[in-house]
């Protein structure tokens, strides 16, 4: 066996856990590697957040244009072009890749494109070695590193009896780059992934159906959201069936799929569609690793961690959507910089609080959420102040013409404390982070109360719900 | 709350706004010193959360970023056993709950480590067959009563005297007295044994000025008024100590008066915190149980405690002759780290001094 470099810390994975955390180490000193097999960046910036927010992009611009006699304006001949909508999410995904490998160079990251695999015994005189296989199968010189970080990512799940085929069954992947514009979709699953696909293209004028085995559709968020949602998507012409699972996919003659559907009530519901997306929910990357032989724990797909992301196997962690839920990129990043600060020694470094985590669905209307929904505070014994604020009320959001939405806050009615923070309407993925600086800050009630909030803004919504929460409400 | 300070806050104790007094007088001007101090940093729901549970910042280790003390710091602070808190939970902003134990100084020693841990609930109940026992779950008054005897116990070095008196000059006297008293109208009184205690402890302290003294860290507060705690008993279980301000200066009638209205309304629990709080020792009547004599645990921070036994009549020694007398049995309990044991008996035989012989009180 040849033996290569030596590190510090070798990363598993370039995507934006992987990546951050490496440069966080190198910032840190530390002689840093990542390996990544496939893209730099991710499934988040190649095949994920970044590409569908150039798509939901087009489809909100196209939705506006449509729209634009309201606002006075004359435009006729309003069309697209769908190859060149879906080229521009690439090339977006693409100059950010580009910008990380500028990002590895620029911290003196070493970056192997190959696959790498955990191998003898960790901790082995206190290293780690990682062999890797570049991607033509080539056997390159392993690697060692004091300190081994897994952010392999995670793919999408399948059910059995529902595995994607590429042509008429597609995950996130084939929905991003289709050839051409289905005439019709059935959307598998309702959680962000699904029904941020769902909004894009019945936006473009799809026929959608979604179907989600809850009760409710975005069935993480706070419910009167997920009501919210329902109609509004309701309103725009998706169908959508809950409580339903699907029992069979058949292909049709005509080249598309027919499904049948069982509701919780024992019926039977027959969808025809052209193409289907399976977004049943996703299962960590973690074959291939040599995880087993290091004695790092699998659950149910995902790598099991304690607080400080360490797996058990002396010098090996792990960060991101391959250690499981919240599927969040931003999560992901925190993790890997919590994780490698840990391994530095620096001081204050806390555990990652998931109350702490926003999170966002850039549907139309938007979603995002911060906290516990009000159901799951109740549960958890809190007595609750719940203050809740309609787009319908605000200035800006009538002058924009966005009047649909809702900005709910839950306090403990005890301490103050914000504990939940539920949004939908135009821009909330942008304003939430307002909530998750208060509340990473520990503020109480009182502060964001006497907090200035510009006039006129979306953002006076947040201060008239924590307003109204204790009976202050003043535009309403 | 009656502490004419300028909190802001209704929900801050009043042992806080002692304690503020107390370290203006060590300190000097707090504003000034205010200014040179650290400014303590502690997130908003920290810092109101440590109000409601009566934690004290100052105490707590910040774990964010530059030692900001957020919330899960105070969370680890009260899970932990906190014997230098001034537990602001136990007493109700308007509503005095507390005896005179409530004074407890903010800065009080800190517990030594290695203390033993109270065996836990659980092992205890091993112990004993369920339904051969009912629980009576703690109000806030056993909670504060537990929490100030075990602080009392673990940061007071204890050690006690005792001695006779002999009461037959007291008993004289007071029944002289009693008998020339008004039956009514606002000159009305009767004296009792304890009265002529409270007034003899009072002068007591004024001879032996060093022992009417509190403990802190920063130095001995000596006192100049004798103020006198008095355990008053409520009926099902616990106790307030009212008490009586600058005793020394007070007629036997006076004290006796103030002490019945005091009793009277602690029974009822009506004191208000300034009727609770201060003084620097404390007296504890078990006499009338029949108890010989006890030795009693200090309040903090008191640093002495009088504990009080029955009279009776024994043959004594006097003048070489077997003689029958009136006799009672005290014990003062004194705090080392203040009161040295000649201290401590310069203050008792001064106390028996003067009630052997009541008259030299009225100088």
């Amino acid at each position: 066996m040849t033996s290569g470099a030596e590190f510090d810390l070798i990363v598993l994975g370039g995507g934006p856990g992987g990546y951050v955390a490496a440069i966080r180490a190198a910032q840190l000193g530390m002689r840093t590697a990542v390996v990544e097999r496939e893209h730099l960046g991710g499934i988040c910036l190649n095949w994920g957040c970044i590409p569908t927010k150039a798509l939901l992009r087009t489809s909100e611009l196209y939705r506006q244009i449509k729209e634009a006699e309201a606002f006075g304006l004359r435009v006729e001949g309003v069309g697209f072009d769908f190859e060149r909508l879906i080229q521009r999410s690439r090339n977006v995904a693409d100059k950010l890749s580009r910008g990380v490998a500028f990002l590895m160079k620029k911290n003196k990251i070493t970056v192997f494109e190959a696959q790498g695999r955990l191998e003898g015994q960790a901790g082995l005189q206190g290293r780690s070695r990682v062999a890797l296989t570049a991607k033509d199968g080539t056997i390159l010189p392993s690697v060692t590193a004091k300190h081994i970080i897994i952010a392999t990512g995670a793919r999408a799940r399948s059910l059995p009896g529902l595995e994607p085929d590429g042509e008429r069954i597609w995950t996130y992947k084939e929905a991003m780059v289709p050839p051409s514009l289905p005439k019709s979709l059935l959307v598998i699953g309702s959680g962000a992934i699904g029904i941020e696909f769902a909004s894009f293209y019945r936006a473009l004028g799809v026929e959608v159906t979604v179907v989600e085995v809850q009760q409710r559709i975005l069935p993480v968020e706070d419910e009167e959201i997920s009501k919210l949602a329902h109609m509004a998507f309701v309103k725009q012409g998706m169908t959508i069936h809950t409580g339903a699972t699907v029992e069979q996919l058949c292909n049709t003659d005509d080249g598309g799929i027919l499904a049948r559907l069982r509701t919780n009530d024992a019926n039977t519901i027959e969808v025809t569609a052209a193409r289907v997306i399976l977004a049943v929910g996703i299962t960590g990357n973690v074959e291939g690793l040599g995880l087993e032989e290091q004695g790092v724990k699998v659950d149910r797909g995902h790598i099991v961690i304690d607080e400080w992301c360490r797996t058990g196997a002396p010098g090996v962690y792990a960060i991101g959507d391959v250690v499981g839920p919240p599927w969040l990129a931003h999560k992901a990043m925190h993790e890997g910089v919590l994780c490698v600060e840990k391994i530095a020694g620096v001081d204050g470094v806390h555990p990652l609080d998931p109350r702490n985590v926003p999170g966002c669905t850039y549907c139309a209307p938007q979603i995002a959420s911060l906290g516990l929904t009000e159901a799951a505070a109740r549960e958890a014994g809190y007595e609750l102040k719940v203050g809740r604020y309609p787009y319908s009320a605000n200035g800006k959001a009538i002058a924009l013409g966005e009047t649909e939405g809702l900005i709910k806050t839950i306090f403990d009615a005890k301490t103050g404390a914000l504990i939940g923070a539920h949004m939908i309407g135009a821009e909330v993925t942008e304003l939430i982070q307002g909530f998750a600086i208060g509340k990473t800050l520990e503020t109480t009630e009182a502060e964001l109360m006497a907090t200035i909030f510009p006039h006129p803004t979306l953002s006076e919504m947040m201060h008239e719900s924590v307003l109204d929460a204790f009976g202050r409400a003043l535009h309403i | 709350m009656n502490v004419p300070m300028g909190h802001n806050s209704p929900h801050e104790s009043s042992a806080e706004h002692v304690m503020d007094r107390i370290a203006e007088q060590i300190l000097g001007n707090k504003q000034e010193e205010a200014g040179g101090t650290a400014r303590l940093f502690a997130s908003p729901l920290a810092r109101r959360v440590a109000r409601d549970r009566g934690i004290d910042l100052s105490t707590v280790k910040g774990s964010g970023p530059h030692g900001r003390i957020v919330l899960a710091d105070v969370e680890r602070a009260a899970a932990q056993p906190q014997p230098a808190s001034p537990t602001v939970e136990a007493a109700p902003a308007e509503t005095p709950v507390m005896g005179e134990l409530m004074q407890a100084p903010t800065s009080a020693p800190t517990r030594a480590s290695g203390l033993a841990e109270p065996m836990p609930d659980k092992q205890i109940l091993a112990l004993y067959e369920p339904g051969r026992y009912d629980v009576v779950p703690h109000d806030t008054m056993r909670r504060f009563i537990a929490e100030r005897l075990i602080l009392a116990k673990q940061t007071i070095p204890h050690f006690y005297l005792n001695i006779e008196c002999e009461l037959d000059a007291l008993l004289a006297a007071r029944e002289r007295l009693n008998g020339m008293a008004p039956q009514e109208g606002p000159r009305s009184f009767k004296l009792s044994v304890n009265d002529f205690i409270i007034k003899a402890m009072a002068m007591a302290l004024q001879t032996v000025p060093a022992a009417n003294a509190t403990w802190t860290e920063e130095g001995i507060l000596r006192h100049r008024p004798s103020d006198i705690a008095v355990a008053v008993a409520l009926e099902g279980g616990g106790l307030y100590t009212p008490v009586i301000r600058d005793a020394e200066l007070k007629s036997l009638s006076e004290i006796s008066n103030e002490m019945r209205d005091l009793a009277a309304r602690a029974r009822s629990k009506r004191l208000a915190p300034h009727e609770y709080q201060g003084g620097a020792t404390s007296i504890s009547n078990l006499g009338m149980y029949g108890i010989d004599s006890f030795d009693a645990v200090i309040n903090p921070p008191h640093s002495s405690i009088l504990a009080v036994g029955r009279a009776e009549k024994k043959p004594i020694v006097k003048d070489d002759a077997i003689k029958i007398a009136t006799m009672m049995g005290a014990t003062l309990s004194c705090d080392h780290r203040v009161i040295d044991g000649a201290l401590g008996a310069e203050l008792l035989a001064a106390f028996k001094a003067y009630l052997e012989d009541p008259v030299t009180m009225l100088v």
